[in-house]
């Protein structure tokens, strides 16, 4: 594959390196469509419409491709 | 016509496909190289010319050479296309990867001469890098008619265009492209459909290459030959079977004269023969006519999907082929000027 | 930058004399390769010649040379280059002559 993504996508802290901020992971509900805060280990549920299925959202960062 | 320059074309079969115009072929005939003799004989003659295609004939040179212009022109005369996408949002229905494909594919307006070649290694510079913006975020249109499924009425911005994308002018291309300013060619190629609360937003880097690379870079859309047709009309065609023979080939090729039924071959038309053999499946014409196809005669069409003009593409391809000669002989004349003792360059194997 | 390899070597298994060689040339295809092979049996010196390419992954063509009379296939290879060139000029001219006539029909194509 081409695609290279310019930042690896681990989150554990490297040496020399300040832990990332943690941003507020924000999903959207698979029914609904509400969007929804879900911090670590609460239970994934809409608190709109009590769904248990939620996309992801897209990666705020840039993505490289070759045009072939 | 010289029989000798006919390619036959029978039922099942061709015939006399090879050249043979080498020195030693015919007992006491000269063939050899003879450059005079080539340009008394040489005819090359633009027949017809649009904003995108030209058909022309270039008679009396071998199938290699006319095959070898036709290469270079698909190969390699450089185009600049775009081949780096950097997403900084894509929220449509098709993948960044095909989105990415399909951006590269699209022919820009760039003139080649204009950019140079960047090389693997080479950083990104606004002699070889040329950087386009593409934004485009699709909306509810508020006074749309209600009962309407038209999504053109219904959005703004539903359809991501070529004509969207923005030149970002760098260092000194304001300059250098100010009197055609880089875009695409067709601004009415469609990307992507979008609906609204999907966006697009990426940066663009096109760059020069060739069509050996990757075929985005050929500037033509198709560069193809093929040999004139020759139909020769053996014994006068019955009168009773006039009609029928004409329509064996293509419309304009075979005269009837609407008096006396004589047939006839149109001299200037016979080029727009598909050499079907239609004719040579009627046992009536059996040997009435045979058909052929002249071996140096070859009916260019060239449409150009670039930068170019159509009528510019030979002369370019012209200028590459001349260029591998040079390049090969100042190798070979190198080879020929290593001083004995150091021994021939050999090569592995 | 890294070395670029000699656009035309001498294969091994060539004469002293150099009447009879196999020339490899670098980054050509039989865009070259067939034309070359037409101009160089234009020369009633030439023997024999015939070209190829050996295999799809590598970006080289051999081209076979073989001389009556003990003459250099060097030679002949450098003046059949020349000569594709006088002929490649001649066909530009003929097309820029033709072009500037103006003697042809012009037509509108839409895209």
């Amino acid at each position: 594959m081409d695609q290279q993504n310019t930042n690896s996508n681990n989150n554990q802290p490297r040496a020399g390196f300040a832990p990332p901020v943690r941003e507020i992971m924000e999903y959207s509900c698979a029914d609904c469509g509400a969007t929804n805060e879900i911090k670590s280990r609460e239970p994934i549920r809409c608190r709109e419409c009590g769904h248990r299925i939620m996309y992801k959202k897209r990666t705020k960062r840039m993505v490289q491709f070759e045009a072939r | 016509m010289d029989a000798r320059r006919l390619v036959g074309i029978h039922a099942e079969r061709v015939t006399d496909v090879s050249s043979r115009d080498f020195p030693g072929h015919y007992p006491d005939e000269d063939h050899s190289w003879n450059l005079k003799k080539f340009r008394k004989n040489l005819t090359v003659q633009v027949r017809r010319v649009s904003q995108r295609s030209i058909d022309f004939d270039l008679v009396g040179v071998d199938a290699s050479i006319a095959n070898a212009f036709r290469r270079i022109i698909i190969a390699e005369v450089p185009t600049i296309c775009i081949e780096h996408v950097y997403v900084y949002n894509n929220t449509s229905v098709i993948v960044d990867e095909i989105l990415a494909q399909r951006i590269g594919l699209i022919p820009l307006n760039i003139d080649p001469k204009k950019m140079e070649m960047k090389e693997a290694d080479d950083e990104s510079t606004d002699r070889n890098t040329m950087v386009f913006e593409l934004a485009l975020e699709c909306t509810r249109k508020k006074d749309a008619p209600k009962d309407t499924t038209d999504p053109a009425l219904l959005y703004e911005n539903h359809e991501l265009l070529s004509g969207h994308l923005v030149w970002t002018p760098a260092g000194e291309q304001n300059e250098v492209f100010r009197d055609k300013p880089p875009a695409p060619t067709n601004p009415n190629i469609v990307i992507a459909k979008l609906r609204p609360g999907q966006g697009i937003q990426m940066t663009l880097h096109a760059v020069k290459g060739f069509g050996k690379d990757h075929a985005k870079f050929n500037p033509a859309a198709t560069a193809s030959y093929r040999l004139l047709p020759h139909i020769t009309i053996k014994k006068p065609i019955p009168v009773h079977l006039a009609e029928k023979f004409q329509k064996c080939f293509s419309p304009g090729v075979i005269r009837v004269d609407p008096r006396t039924k004589a047939v006839s071959v149109d001299e200037e038309n016979k080029r727009r023969d598909t050499v079907s053999r239609e004719v040579l499946r009627h046992p009536e014409f059996d040997g009435y006519v045979e058909l052929s196809r002249v071996r140096d005669f070859f009916l260019f069409n060239i449409e150009s999907e670039s930068a170019y003009l159509p009528q510019e593409l030979l002369p370019e391809a012209i200028s590459v082929f001349r260029g591998k000669l040079s390049s090969i002989r100042r190798a070979a004349q190198a080879l020929l000027e290593a001083p004995a003792d150091e021994d021939v360059v050999m090569g592995d194997s | 930058m890294a070395e670029l390899p000699p656009k035309v070597t001498i294969m091994k298994g060539a004469t002293p004399d150099l009447s009879a060689a196999t020339y490899q040339i670098h980054d050509e295809t039989h865009t070259i390769g067939n034309a070359l092979r037409w101009m160089l049996m234009k020369n009633p010196k030439v023997e024999f010649c015939g070209y190829s390419a050996p295999h799809p992954s590598e970006n080289v063509i051999n081209v076979r040379i073989q001389m009556y009379d003990n003459l250099s296939s060097l030679s002949a290879l450098i003046t059949a280059l020349s000569d594709l060139d006088d002929l490649a000029v001649t066909i530009e001219e003929k097309y820029v002559a033709s072009l500037n006539s103006g003697n042809y029909e012009r037509w509108d194509e839409r895209s």
